[in-house]
């Protein structure tokens, strides 16, 4: 990796194609199989994924088409968020689609497909797009604060990328 | 409360049909007869009648003897329940998100740091 490379921060467009859509781009400085693989190996995930100042723990990763994932946060405080989905589409290193509930919110599914493609240049573009049941439910997610939360994970992730 | 709830349901259920609801747009356009809203359905005028029936029973459309006519117009009812229930429901929706809210800003740590 070249130090022009590490100058420039790497930082995440957020759209909103349709109504119950969210369209997120950001590039990583990793090759496509590594940052894969932060994303489908468990022990990787759990050191990057959510907010700053949170810790996941990953409870199942069974990353197969019909697999079940179970992450358990803990904020600042101590407080338990629980998530969990099911796994739709595994095709390494290229895309993954899955599918995301808030343990606060049964019910309330969205779905995820995310393409890994190769810059060629030793980075890798990740372009994701979320879509919900209900214009309601993407505009909760966005205001929720789901931009910010993505963003401090995705800066965990350059973080450990960069290790 | 239970008064309320059997009216929801019986606008919930008479709105519950692709037939009843164009009916109701049907006749926001104007007062008909029976026969008159059945026409652009491929429906026997009994079936119809069921239909107008139900929409009557949840006050969605009033009907009157005109003659040897049956003439339908849109009742009292302004589906006020109805949209009372969606808005609840979506503060509820809003509430939901305000504890993932609470997770993803994290706001014990940013409002000490900044």
């Amino acid at each position: 990796m070249t130090d022009n490379q590490q100058s420039t921060p790497n930082t995440s467009t957020v759209t909103t194609p349709a109504e119950r859509e969210i369209h997120i781009e950001r590039v990583f400085n990793a090759p496509r199989e590594r940052l894969f693989a932060a994303f489908t190996d468990p022990e990787l995930t759990s050191q990057w994924w959510g907010p700053r100042g949170t810790t996941t723990v990953v409870v199942e990763m069974d990353v197969r088409p019909g697999g079940i994932w179970r992450f358990v946060s803990k904020d600042s405080d101590g407080s338990e968020f629980g998530f969990r989905g099911v796994y739709r589409e595994v095709a390494p290193p290229e895309r993954l689609v899955q599918s995301f509930v808030f343990g606060g919110m049964p019910g309330y599914i969205s779905l995820e497909t995310a393409i890994f493609e190769d810059l060629g240049d030793g980075r890798t573009k990740i372009t994701s797009d979320v879509i919900f049941y209900t214009n309601e439910e993407r505009d909760g997610m966005l205001s929720a604060g789901m931009e910010k939360g993505m963003n401090e994970s995705f800066e965990r992730l350059d973080e450990l990328l960069a290790t | 409360m239970v008064q309320c709830q059997r009216q929801l349901d019986q606008t919930l259920g008479a709105l519950a049909d692709p037939t009843r609801r164009q009916v109701l747009e049907r006749l926001g356009r104007g007062s008909a007869t029976v026969s008159e809203v059945a026409e652009p359905f491929e429906m026997s005028l009994t079936g119809m009648k069921k239909h107008i029936r139900v929409l009557e029973e949840a006050e969605l459309v009033t009907t009157e003897k005109v003659g040897r006519a049956r003439r339908c117009s849109l009742g009292p009812r302004q589906l006020e329940d109805v949209t009372e229930w969606i808005d609840a429901y979506r503060r509820t929706l809003e509430e939901r998100f305000d504890r993932l809210g609470e997770f993803l800003e994290n706001r014990k740590e940013i409002g000490d740091d900044r």
